[in-house]
C-alpha cells in the first residue's frame, strides 16, 4: 500500500498522487497552494484554523472539508477555487481578523506574516466588524526568552502541539472556552523549554516573539544566508540573518537529513556573542602590564621569532574543533609541515578516541534513526548535549514506533519515552555491558530482546567526562553485532568531526588516514613534504609535557583546556609552565588569558568554509557579516605565519583550501563548494568519489570495574559557563546553578540532607549545595560540568564529598 | 510689400520684448523676498508629536522600506514602561535621513501609519559639511510644544518659519486609503497647523 498511487481530480485536472497522503500535501506537490495556518507537515494535523477548506465531491454533493485532515482517495474530486471555497476563505479571514489587533507596524512578524499575506491574497479586503476588539495585557513574558501577545494569537495550536508532541515539554496550553480561549502557560511555571524558540518561528502571527530579536529589525531589511550551527556536532542547518552588519536572528532551515527545521534555543540565540564588546578585535601581546594591542605585523613577527627558537617537537597544538574544516586543515598542515611537530589534538580528552570518532564502521546517519527498529543510547543525555538529535530520537520513538534503550548514570531527557532505561554507576560500565550482553539478569531481558530486533542504531558516546572513553568502544563493539546495526559516535563540540577528519589528532592524517599506515603516509608526504616522525601526543600528554618541560610552546586554536579538559588543575599548571602560548581566539577565555600572544579570529557567521557533522556530512558554512576589528579566519593568519617562518602553506582562500583538501584527504575527494549549495543536504563522506583508508572496527578493550566508594558523573548541561554563552546576554542567565546530586542512600551515608552544603573534591574542590536525586545510580554523584560554581572541580581523580559543618546548627 | 517687411521685420521680433515691459514683474528678490509655496510643497521632513508630547514615530521602518533613495535609517526599540516615548510597545530609537540622497518624493510620508513623518516648506538645506546633511532624530523631531527644529541657526538663507508652514497633512491618500476620506484626520490631530483646512466630513460611506 505504501507505494500505491491514486488518481484524484484537482480543479478539473486528473493527477496521480501517492495513496495515504493528506489532500493539502497532494495539492502542494501538484503545484496548487492551499492556504493554511495550523498545518505543518512535521506535526499531526488538527484542522483548527479552517483556512484550508476545499470542496470535495461526496455522494450527496459537494461539501467543504479541511484539506489538512483529509486523506486522498481514488476518484476524489476536489475544487480549491470554487465560489463557495473563496467565500469560506474570506469568511475565515474575516473571523480571524475580528480580534486581531492589526498592529502590524510594530509587530515583529509584520512583513513576513502568514496572516498578513493570506489576508491580502484570500481575504475579503474589509471587515464588517466595528465593535471593540478583545483586549489582553500585552505582551507578557512566558519565559526568559519568549514573550506572548494573546491579542495577536489566532489559536492555530502550532506552538502547543510543538511543545507537547515534538519537544515533549507540555508547558503551554489552551485555556478557556469560546471567545475566551487563550494560549497561556501554567501558573508559576514559565515556558522554560530548550526548544521554545521554535514556537516563535512556527507562529503564523506575531503572538510569540523572541526577546533577543524583539524590535531589532524588520523582515525587509534582513539579509539571510544558509549556514550550520556549531553549538553541537549535529550541525543543524540555519538561516543566519543580519541587519545593518549585525547578526540579529537565526532561523532553522528544514533539511530532512539533519534538523528538519528545528533548533535548540542555544543554536538560535548564541549569535549574540558575535557582537559582544568583549570580543578580541586586534592582536594582543603580553607585556609586564598585561596585554597591549599590537599590529598584525608585530604579532606575527613575534610568534614567528619565538617558534623559530624551538625544535618542532617542543611545540604542540590544541583545538580546532570550533572552526571550519579549512581552518582545521590549515592548522594541522602548519603544525606538521611548518613547525614539524606530531603533537596536536582537536579534542581535550573530553570526547572519544579519535580513531573511533572519525572512522567507526558501520556508521549510521541521522536519517537512519527514522528507520531503526531499536535505538540504543549509551552516551550523553541527548537533550542536554545534542538537543536537535533528541528531537529526532523522540520522534522515532513516539511517532515511528522505534524501541529505545537508554543507559545512563541518571535520568535523561528521553526517559519518559524510553522503552527500557537502565542506570549504572560510573566506573562499572563494563559490568553493566556484560549483563546486557548475556541478558540473563531480570532487568536486562527486555533490552537484550529489543536489541535483537533490527535494524539497530547505536548512539554511543561518553556519558560524562568522568567516564572512561574506552567504554564507548566496548559498547560499540557489542552493538555492532546486533541485527543491521549502525553506530553513530557522539562527540559534542562544534566541528570536532571535521577537525578529526582534517587530521587534528596525534594518530590521524587528513581524510581518515592512520598515521601508522606507511602507504597512506607516503602518499601525503608526496603532497605535503616530509612529515614529523615519532608518536604524537594527545591533549593530556601535551599538557603533561608542558608541565615537565618536554614541550615548551603551545598553540591554542579556540581551545579552552582550563574549562574543558577533565583536569583543570593540570591545564592551568601546563599553561603557567609553558614558555610561549599563542591563542587563536574570539575572547580572552580562561585559557587565552595565559597566552603571550592572542590573535583575534573570525567567528561563525563571519567565515566561509565547510564543516563535517557527527555522521560525516559535509555542509557549507557561509558568512554574512564582517568580523569586527581586524579579526581574521585562522587559515589566513596561518598563511602569514608560515611566510614569516620562511615556508608556504598554500592557503590563499577558503575555497582553494577546500580544493586542496579534496586532493589530499582521501575521504573528501567528493567535496566541492558547488555541490554544497543552499537547500541541498550536503555530502556524507566518504562519498562516491572518496575512500576511507582507516576503517575502525570497535573492539572491546576489556575494561575493569572501579571499586571506589563514590564515582563522579560529570555530565554537561545545555547552558553551561562556556565562553560563547557567557557573552550572549539572552541565554547567559539561563545557565543553572551547579549542585551536587546524591542518591538518597549515599546522602544518608554521608549524613547530609537536601539543601546542605558539601565540599566536593575531585581534581579540584568546590562547595556546592546538596540535591537528593533518586534517579541516580547508587554510588555515583552527579555534578554538572563547566558551570561557574563547579569549574574547578574537573572530572578526574578520587571523589570525596564532605558536608560543610554549618556554624549555627 | 517687400520694402515694408524690410523696415518692420527687425522690429517685429521686439514685439514680445515690448509687450513684457508692461507686464508685472515675476522675479522675487530671494532671499530678501520669499514666495508663498503650494500647500503640498515637498520640503524638509519633520517628526511630529501628539498633543500630549508623545512621539508619533513607532519605529516601524515602513518609511525606510519604501524610500526609493534608501536615505532613511530607522531602528526600533522596546518602549520603556515607566517613561514611554511613544504610545505602544515600540518607538523609533534611531531616526536618520540623509538629505544628500533624499529626492523629496514624499513616499515616506505616504507610508507612515501614524503621520509621524511629514514634509514642511523648508527647502533651504545647504550645508558646509557633508555630515550636517545627515539629519538625526534630534534635528527632525519637533519640540514638545510642536515647534519644529533645524540643525542650523536661522540666517539670511535659512528661514525657520518655513518649517511651521506644514503639518501632518501632506498625504496623497488618506490613512484609510479611500478617496472620500481625503482631508479627514482619522488618526489624531497633527502637530502643525492647518487643522481648519483638513476637517471636513466624508462624503458618506462607500459600503452603504
Amino acid at each position: 500500500m505504501a507505494d500505491a498511487s491514486v488518481t484524484i481530480t484537482l480543479d478539473g485536472v486528473d493527477i496521480e498522487v501517492d495513496a495515504g497522503q493528506r489532500l493539502i500535501e497532494a495539492a502542494r506537490e501538484a503545484g496548487t497552494y492551499i492556504p493554511r495556518f495550523c498545518y505543518d507537515k512535521r506535526m499531526e494535523p488538527v484542522g483548527l484554523c479552517r483556512m484550508c477548506l476545499v470542496e470535495v465531491e461526496f455522494p450527496s454533493g459537494m461539501a467543504l472539508v479541511a484539506s489538512c485532515t483529509t486523506l486522498v482517495r481514488d476518484g476524489m474530486v476536489v475544487d480549491t477555487r470554487s465560489e463557495i471555497v473563496t467565500k469560506a476563505q474570506e469568511g475565515v479571514i474575516e473571523f480571524l481578523l475580528i480580534n486581531h489587533p492589526l498592529d502590524c507596524s510594530i509587530c515583529d512578524k509584520g512583513g513576513e506574516c502568514p496572516l498578513q499575506d493570506q489576508a491580502f491574497s484570500y481575504g475579503p479586503g474589509e471587515s464588517r466588524y466595528v465593535e471593540e476588539k478583545r483586549r489582553f495585557v500585552k505582551p507578557i513574558p512566558i519565559s526568559d526568552l519568549i514573550l506572548l501577545d494573546r491579542e495577536r494569537c489566532i489559536l492555530c495550536g502550532l506552538c502547543t502541539r510543538f511543545s507537547d508532541d515534538i519537544s515533549g515539554d507540555p508547558l503551554i496550553e489552551f485555556k478557556g472556552r469560546g471567545n475566551r480561549v487563550e494560549v497561556i502557560t501554567f501558573p508559576d511555571e514559565p515556558y522554560a523549554s530548550y526548544f521554545s524558540g521554535n514556537t516563535v518561528q512556527l507562529c503564523p502571527v506575531g503572538a510569540l516573539t523572541a526577546k533577543p530579536y524583539r524590535f531589532k529589525a524588520r523582515p525587509w531589511d534582513l539579509d539571510a544566508v544558509e549556514s550550520v550551527s556549531f553549538v553541537d556536532s549535529v550541525h543543524s542547518r540555519t538561516s543566519i540573518q543580519a541587519s545593518a552588519g549585525k547578526v540579529v536572528r537565526i532561523y532553522g532551515v528544514d533539511i530532512d537529513a539533519t534538523n528538519q527545521g528545528w533548533l535548540s534555543d542555544k543554536d538560535r540565540f548564541i549569535y549574540e556573542h558575535l557582537a559582544s564588546p568583549e570580543r578580541v578585535t586586534t592582536p594582543l601581546i603580553r607585556d609586564e602590564a598585561g596585554f597591549s594591542e599590537a599590529t598584525w605585523e608585530e604579532a606575527i613577527g613575534l610568534v614567528a621569532d619565538q617558534l623559530a627558537e624551538y625544535k618542532g617537537s617542543e611545540v604542540a597544538g590544541l583545538g580546532g574543533a570550533r572552526s571550519t574544516n579549512e581552518d582545521a586543515y590549515a592548522f594541522g598542515k602548519f603544525l606538521r609541515t611548518v613547525v614539524v611537530t606530531p603533537h596536536l589534538d582537536a579534542q581535550l580528552d573530553d570526547g572519544l578516541s579519535a580513531e573511533f570518532a572519525a572512522a567507526v564502521t558501520p556508521r549510521a546517519t541521522i536519517g537512519d534513526i527514522d528507520e531503526a527498529a531499536t535505538i540504543l543510547l549509551w552516551g550523553a543525555d541527548l537533550k542536554e548535549e545534542f538537543p536537535v538529535l533528541y528531537l529526532r530520537v523522540r520522534r522515532a520513538v513516539t511517532q515511528l514506533g522505534a524501541k529505545l534503550v537508554v543507559i545512563h548514570p541518571r535520568r535523561t531527557g528521553l526517559d519518559d519515552v524510553a522503552t527500557h532505561r537502565l542506570t549504572y554507576r560510573v566506573g562499572s560500565g563494563a559490568e553493566m555491558l556484560g549483563w546486557l550482553k548475556s541478558g540473563r539478569k531480570k532487568d536486562f531481558k527486555g533490552p537484550r530482546a529489543a536489541l535483537s530486533e533490527g535494524p539497530v542504531v547505536a548512539l554511543v558516546g561518553r556519558t560524562g567526562l568522568a567516564e572512561d572513553p574506552r567504554l564507548a568502544e566496548a559498547v560499540a563493539a557489542f552493538a555492532r553485532d546486533a541485527a543491521g546495526a549502525k553506530i553513530l559516535p557522539l562527540v559534542r563540540r562544534g566541528n570536532v568531526f571535521g577537525a578529526l577528519d582534517m587530521g587534528l589528532a596525534p594518530g590521524l592524517l587528513p581524510g581518515r588516514v592512520a598515521v601508522t599506515s606507511e602507504e597512506d603516509r607516503e602518499a601525503l608526504e608526496s603532497l605535503w613534504g616530509p612529515l614529523p616522525t615519532g608518536p604524537g601526543k594527545g591533549a593530556t600528554e601535551i599538557l603533561e609535557g608542558l608541565t615537565d618541560g618536554s614541550i615548551r610552546s603551545l598553540l591554542l586554536n579556540g581551545a579552552d583546556p582550563v574549562r574543558d579538559h577533565p583536569s583543570p588543575r593540570l591545564a592551568s599548571a601546563a599553561l603557567e609552565a609553558a614558555e610561549f602560548v599563542v591563542a587563536f581566539d574570539m575572547f580572552l577565555s580562561d585559557s587565552a588569558v595565559h597566552a603571550d600572544v592572542v590573535l583575534p579570529v573570525a567567528g561563525l557567521g563571519e567565515v566561509e568554509g565547510t564543516a563535517t557533522n557527527l555522521e560525516g556530512r559535509v555542509q557549507k558554512v557561509n558568512p554574512i557579516v564582517a568580523a569586527p576589528g581586524s579579526a581574521r579566519p585562522v587559515w589566513s593568519i596561518l598563511d602569514d605565519l608560515a611566510v614569516a617562518l620562511g615556508a608556504q602553506l598554500g592557503g590563499g582562500s577558503a575555497e582553494m583550501i577546500t580544493k586542496e583538501i579534496a586532493r589530499v584527504a582521501p575521504a573528501y575527494g567528493d567535496v566541492s563548494w558547488h555541490r554544497l549549495l543552499p537547500g541541498t543536504e550536503g555530502i556524507v563522506v566518504p562519498g562516491s568519489q572518496g575512500t576511507q583508508p582507516l576503517r575502525y572496527i570497535p573492539a572491546d578493550p576489556g575494561l575493569g570495574v572501579s571499586d571506589a566508594a563514590l564515582t563522579l558523573h560529570a555530565g554537561r548541561v545545555l547552558y553551561d559557563d562556556g565562553v560563547m554563552i557567557r557573552h550572549s546576554p539572552g541565554i547567559a542567565g539561563l545557565a543553572p546553578e551547579a549542585h551536587v546530586y546524591l542518591h538518597p542512600v549515599d546522602a544518608e551515608a554521608l549524613s547530609v540532607i537536601e539543601g546542605d552544603r558539601a565540599v566536593v573534591g575531585v581534581d579540584g574542590e568546590a562547595t556546592l549545595t546538596v540535591v537528593i536525586d533518586p534517579t541516580l545510580a547508587k554510588g555515583t554523584i552527579y555534578v554538572p560540568f563547566n558551570q561557574r560554581a563547579s569549574a574547578a572541580l574537573g572530572a578526574v581523580g578520587e571523589v570525596a564529598v564532605a558536608p560543610v559543618e554549618s556554624g549555627g546548627s | 510689400m517687400s520694402w515694408l517687411d524690410d523696415i518692420l521685420g527687425p522690429w517685429r521680433g521686439f514685439l514680445v520684448t515690448f509687450r513684457q515691459m508692461f507686464r508685472p514683474n515675476v522675479t522675487t528678490q530671494y532671499p530678501e523676498q520669499k514666495r508663498v509655496k503650494p500647500e503640498r510643497f515637498h520640503g524638509r521632513h519633520v517628526l511630529n508629536r501628539y498633543p500630549d508630547g508623545m512621539e508619533k514615530c513607532i519605529g516601524c521602518e515602513l518609511c525606510a522600506g519604501v524610500c526609493p533613495a534608501d536615505c532613511i535609517y530607522v531602528r526600533g526599540a522596546d518602549n520603556p514602561d515607566d517613561d514611554p516615548v511613544s504610545p505602544g510597545e515600540r518607538y523609533g530609537f534611531v531616526y536618520e535621513i540623509n538629505m544628500l540622497r533624499c529626492i523629496f518624493c514624499g513616499l515616506c510620508v505616504e507610508a507612515c501609519p501614524t503621520e509621524a513623518i511629514t514634509m514642511t516648506h523648508l527647502f533651504e538645506l545647504s550645508v558646509t559639511d557633508r555630515d550636517d546633511a545627515m539629519f538625526t532624530k534630534a534635528d527632525l523631531l519637533v519640540e514638545r510644544d510642536g515647534t519644529p527644529n533645524h540643525n542650523a541657526p536661522a540666517g539670511p538663507l535659512i528661514d525657520l518659519d518655513e518649517l511651521k508652514l506644514a503639518d501632518g497633512w501632506m498625504r496623497a491618500t488618506s490613512s484609510a486609503g479611500r478617496a472620500e476620506y481625503e482631508g479627514v484626520v482619522q488618526w489624531s490631530e497633527s502637530a502643525g497647523k492647518s487643522q481648519e483646512s483638513t476637517v471636513e466630513s466624508p462624503q458618506g460611506d462607500s459600503d452603504s
